[in-house]
């Protein structure tokens, strides 16, 4: 008996599922396992950033100033610099390196996810196209719902608005009062 | 005994228009030939994809783009814009469009799923995500499993044989 897989099952394979319960336990404990990985990594550059400079090859990094350090934690809000973490100070250096990792993992699983639903498709006609499948396909694949609503000022600002975004929908308000 | 669709070769290319991987599936001839072969293929493309914008068409597929000595090449476009290229081999039988769709299926799926593996960008920057470098890691020798992918599909196109 041959070994080699019929060209119509490699073509168009069967998905392949993932417990639902399971996959919400790993994404749960996702944050803090990734909270350690990147402390481990923060604190072996500095081990090996300790070294070339205990051994002269670097030149030691001034302490920043006080001042300076509420614009810094502004600043590494909108940028995700990996580079200019280390010289930031302990707790925001961290969260930065977390952060950054939680994005690479989203961007990773989001543009593969992408490429999956786009197997069966045509070509995308234009940007408005794309900006549909994204609203259309992968929302409801993601989320089960679709986006409430696009809007577009036809130059190339698109707005995605969901009423009722999964992820957020289940994170109390304190401020609510609860009857 | 039918005759059998021969795949003699499979190309890769970027958005970018530059290789991913090129894979022949033939003894005894050169393999640079292939490499011609994809880089003047990608010209038609162009052609093709602009046509097919101009008349609105929304298909993958772009069917038989040229033939030269003893090969057929057939293109088609994925919707992220990596472009697919084979060089069946030259038979008198009638080749079936469906046939052809599903080899490039299968190549696509295989593409995907190789792309897909997460310890390609091990060493890459975590930042980077549309990191060329790391479409073109996927063909590379280090990186065994794209060839094992697209190897399995040229054996097993040995076996489907054409209707006449």
């Amino acid at each position: 008996m041959s070994t080699v897989p019929s060209l119509a099952a490699v073509a168009d394979p069967p998905p392949r599922y993932v417990d639902g319960a399971a996959m919400d336990y790993f994404v749960i404990e996702m944050v803090n396992a990734l909270r350690a990985s990147s402390a481990v990594a923060t604190a072996r550059t500095k081990k090996v950033e300790q070294e070339m400079i205990d051994a002269g090859l670097m030149p030691a990094p001034a302490p920043p100033p006080p001042a300076l350090k509420k614009e810094q934690m502004r600043e590494s809000m909108g940028s995700n610099l990996s580079l200019s973490s280390l010289s930031k100070t302990g707790r925001e250096g961290d969260e930065e390196e977390l952060r950054a990792r939680l994005e690479a993992i989203g961007m990773h699983v989001g543009a593969n996810m992408a490429e999956r639903l786009c197997h069966d498709r045509g070509l995308f006609t234009d940007t408005l196209d794309a900006i549909k499948f994204i609203c259309k396909d992968l929302w409801n694949a993601c989320w089960d719902k679709q986006v409430d609503n696009l809007r577009t000022n036809h130059r190339g600002v698109y707005v995605l608005q969901d009423n009722a975004f999964k992820p957020l929908t289940r994170i109390s308000d304190p401020h609510v009062i609860r009857s | 005994m039918p005759p059998q669709l021969r795949l003699n070769a499979v190309a890769f290319v970027s958005p970018q228009n530059h290789p991913i991987l090129i894979r022949t599936f033939v003894q005894g001839q050169d393999e640079l030939k292939y490499h011609y072969i994809a880089h003047t293929s990608l010209d038609v493309i162009d052609e093709r994809i602009t046509a097919a914008i101009a008349s609105k068409s929304t298909e993958c597929y772009l069917n038989l783009l040229y033939t030269m000595e003893d090969v057929a090449v057939y293109g088609y476009m994925t919707p992220l814009k990596v472009k697919i290229i084979i060089a069946l081999a030259l038979t008198d039988a009638v080749v079936r469009d469906a046939d052809v769709l599903t080899i490039f299926r299968a190549l696509h799926t295989a593409y995907r799923q190789s792309v897909a593996n997460p310890f390609l960008r091990l060493n890459a920057p975590i930042d980077g995500y549309n990191d060329h470098a790391i479409l073109l890691a996927a063909g590379s020798p280090k990186w065994k499993a794209f060839r094992k992918r697209v190897d399995d599909i040229g054996k097993a196109v040995g076996a489907v044989a054409v209707s006449v």
